[in-house]
């Protein structure tokens, strides 16, 4: 793959990064609008909200690469699976060495990884609805320059091209339809 | 044609494709806006703490039963595009009538903003009533502006939701513990624990009232039917959208009935297989799923409170919320995170501000299609000029109760409220057997199984309604 395709899934991919951000910066975020030293709400943003961004983006490459459909749970379910709980002990044990401390992480990693991984599908669901979301708009706006772009579009193209038909079929409802079948034929009379 | 009860019949028309794929864009959104709602973040994280995780078994019970509901009302909407009070008014039109009223005497009220409202008081300092009349003066505008209001609200309350799921996600991750996670998952499934404490006059109509607010209670399952019409699911696809104030001009003329498509062609029904399985993913990952995280968040997250401060579980036995909620917020700063008290009030009032844009939409929305349909000379208004008049009606009754109403009226209304939903709901479950076993053609009618669950539905909602009722002569709270 040359740099320049590179670049172009990157660009593709930034939806599911800025979601990851988003994430993983909520409690910062939180923190700085309600007065919270400045240093703790950066702390909280960078440290959960990295590891985030790296693994929503990495979600946004593959559904650019063509590898994952777009819309379906089950592959993001399984990367937040993973990944969420990962991302939540590199955020725990870092934390206090980006506030100037020594490394601390969990006392018993298994069961804290066992209880991340359960909390993981709610993070997914909200992750693909989200991305489900915003990931057309931006890539209709970078479709003419990013090849990329414009064949993942075109996936979503395919549902909105579904749903314009619907909203002309709507608007020719006026237009007699033939009625065909039992139900046209025989219940005339039935009065269920 | 296709007669179905009392009313005009409905011409045969071509059933829509169903979408092509697994799409996570529907009017669920809806239903989740204004499902998750107190019962979530409140009334089932308390119980569990006064009664022990093992009493969410009832939970589940409420929100499946809630699910089932959902794909038995969009049986309805989607075969015939028809909301189901059209489908009422066809059994009978004096049970449409029930719901037209009911709906004004249960949803006038401005209760439902107390509760956001307030966690917005805890964390900013600004008054409630202040943020409840401007956070309605923001909702009416908002959808007197808006040209085609079906797709702003499912655009707002999608981002908002969003966040909202990510977010309890990320606070719970940070704050719970494994043990109160399996206690919250394994309680689920103590099917008949009940405490002999909840089965008194003080605490069986608290749980009767919390279980009419898992997931979506009173009318909003009736109201779902309307947003799938104008989604364009199923024969939905056939009826205009409805428009906001400044798009009324543009409005098409409403068919005064719905259609229905060719029920033995078998490809119209493969298409209507198709839309059965859309609306399932929706009933079961975006509905059942969203719920269920949100309450397990939320119960895990009063968990990690109490043990921080006994405080706690005190103020929620009083019954406090306001306090209580102040309490869980400041034990989540004692534990060395600061900021997450008002993150966690600020999610409180993130699921206020949904339901609020949902149930004005979701109010007007109803009120507006009875009337247009059913009140003699109502056509000569569009549906768009009826909406308004419906959503600013109860606006400014809303801002009226607000500064000159009861003092202490947020807890009151919820009480009123609470009894009322209950009725509806066991009367929405009859009103669901009735319409889609005789209304719908014999191919599309719910299975002996699915109605064997809403009737469940109808004798569990009711039946607890009135033993509470009878045997302790007290409504539910």
């Amino acid at each position: 793959m040359s740099m320049n395709q590179v670049r172009q899934v990157a660009e593709a991919a930034v939806p599911g990064a800025v979601i990851g951000v988003l994430a993983g910066a909520v409690v910062g975020v939180m923190a700085a609008l309600v007065g919270q030293p400045v240093g703790w709400a950066l702390t909280g943003a960078v440290a959960l909200g990295i590891p985030l961004a790296l693994l929503g983006g990495g979600y946004g490459a593959v559904v650019a690469l063509g590898l994952v459909r777009p819309g379906v749970f089950t592959p993001a379910a399984v990367l937040w699976l993973v990944g969420f709980p990962f991302a939540r002990l590199l955020h725990e044990t870092i934390t206090p060495v980006l506030l100037g401390g020594s490394p601390t992480p969990p006392e018993s990693i298994p069961t804290f990884l066992a209880f991340q991984a359960l909390i993981s599908p709610g993070f997914a669901i909200g992750f693909v609805w989200l991305f489900e979301r915003l990931t057309p708009a931006w890539l209709a706006g970078i479709k003419d320059h990013n090849p990329v772009a414009e064949r993942v579009y075109a996936r979503y193209a395919v549902h909105a091209a579904a749903l314009w038909e619907a909203r002309e079929r709507r608007r020719a409802r006026r237009r007699p339809t033939a009625a065909t079948g039992a139900a046209a034929r025989g219940r005339q009379s039935r009065s269920s | 044609m296709w007669r179905a009860g009392g009313l005009e019949p409905m011409p045969i028309r071509k059933l829509p494709e169903a979408p092509p794929s697994v799409h996570l864009i529907g009017p669920t959104v809806f239903l989740v806006a204004l499902g998750v709602g107190m019962g979530e973040s409140y009334m089932w994280p308390r119980l569990v703490l006064l009664f022990g995780p093992e009493i969410r078994w009832l939970f589940l019970i409420g929100v499946t039963l809630q699910a089932f509901v959902l794909l038995e009302m969009a049986r309805y909407a989607m075969a015939t595009g028809e909301s189901i009070f059209t489908g009422a008014a066809r059994i009978f039109k004096p049970i449409m009538w029930f719901f037209f009223t009911i709906a004004i005497l249960i949803y006038i009220w401005p209760g439902h903003l107390s509760a956001g409202a307030s966690a917005f008081e805890q964390a900013t300092g600004i008054p409630w009533q202040v943020a409840a009349i401007i956070g309605m003066l923001f909702v009416g505008t908002l959808f007197t502006l808006a040209k085609v209001v079906y797709n702003l609200v499912e655009s707002v309350l999608g981002i908002l939701i969003g966040v909202l799921v990510l977010g309890t996600a990320v606070i719970a991750s940070l704050v719970g513990t494994w043990g109160d996670l399996a206690t919250t998952i394994t309680g689920m499934f103590a099917f008949g624990y009940i405490p002999a404490e909840a089965n008194t006059a003080e605490w069986f109509p608290v749980i009767v009232g919390s279980i009419a607010f898992a997931g979506p209670s009173g009318m909003q399952q009736m109201w779902y039917t309307l947003h799938l019409r104008d989604s364009g699911a199923g024969m939905g696809a056939h009826i205009p959208q409805l428009r906001g104030l400044r798009g009324a001009g543009e409005e098409e003329e409403q068919p005064s009935r719905g259609f229905m498509f060719d029920t033995d062609d078998p490809e119209e029904m493969a298409k209507w297989r198709g839309w059965r399985r859309w609306v399932t993913f929706d009933a079961i990952l975006l509905f059942w799923g969203i719920t269920m995280l949100v309450t397990i968040s939320f119960t895990v997250l009063a968990q990690a409170a109490a043990r921080q401060s006994p405080d706690v579980v005190a103020l929620l036995r009083d019954g406090d919320r306001s306090a209580a909620l102040q309490a869980m917020s400041d034990s989540f700063g004692s534990i060395g995170m600061p900021a997450l008290g008002t993150v966690f009030l600020g999610f409180i009032a993130l699921i206020g501000l949904n339901a609020t844009l949902g149930l004005f939409d979701s109010f007007a929305r109803g009120q507006a299609d009875m009337t247009y349909h059913f009140i003699p000379g109502a056509k000569r208004f569009r549906m768009a000029h009826l909406y308004a008049g419906f959503l600013w009606g109860v606006i400014i009754f809303g801002i009226c109760i607000l500064l000159w109403g009861p003092a202490d009226g947020p807890a009151a209304i919820l009480d009123i409220l609470a009894f009322l939903s209950t009725f509806a709901m066991g009367a929405y479950c009859i009103v669901l057997l009735l319409v889609n076993n005789r209304l719908l053609p014999k191919p599309i009618r719910p299975k002996i199984w699915t109605n064997l669950i809403i009737g469940f539905g109808a004798f569990f909602y009711l039946g607890m309604l009135f033993y509470s009722l009878v045997r302790f002569g007290v409504i539910v709270s």
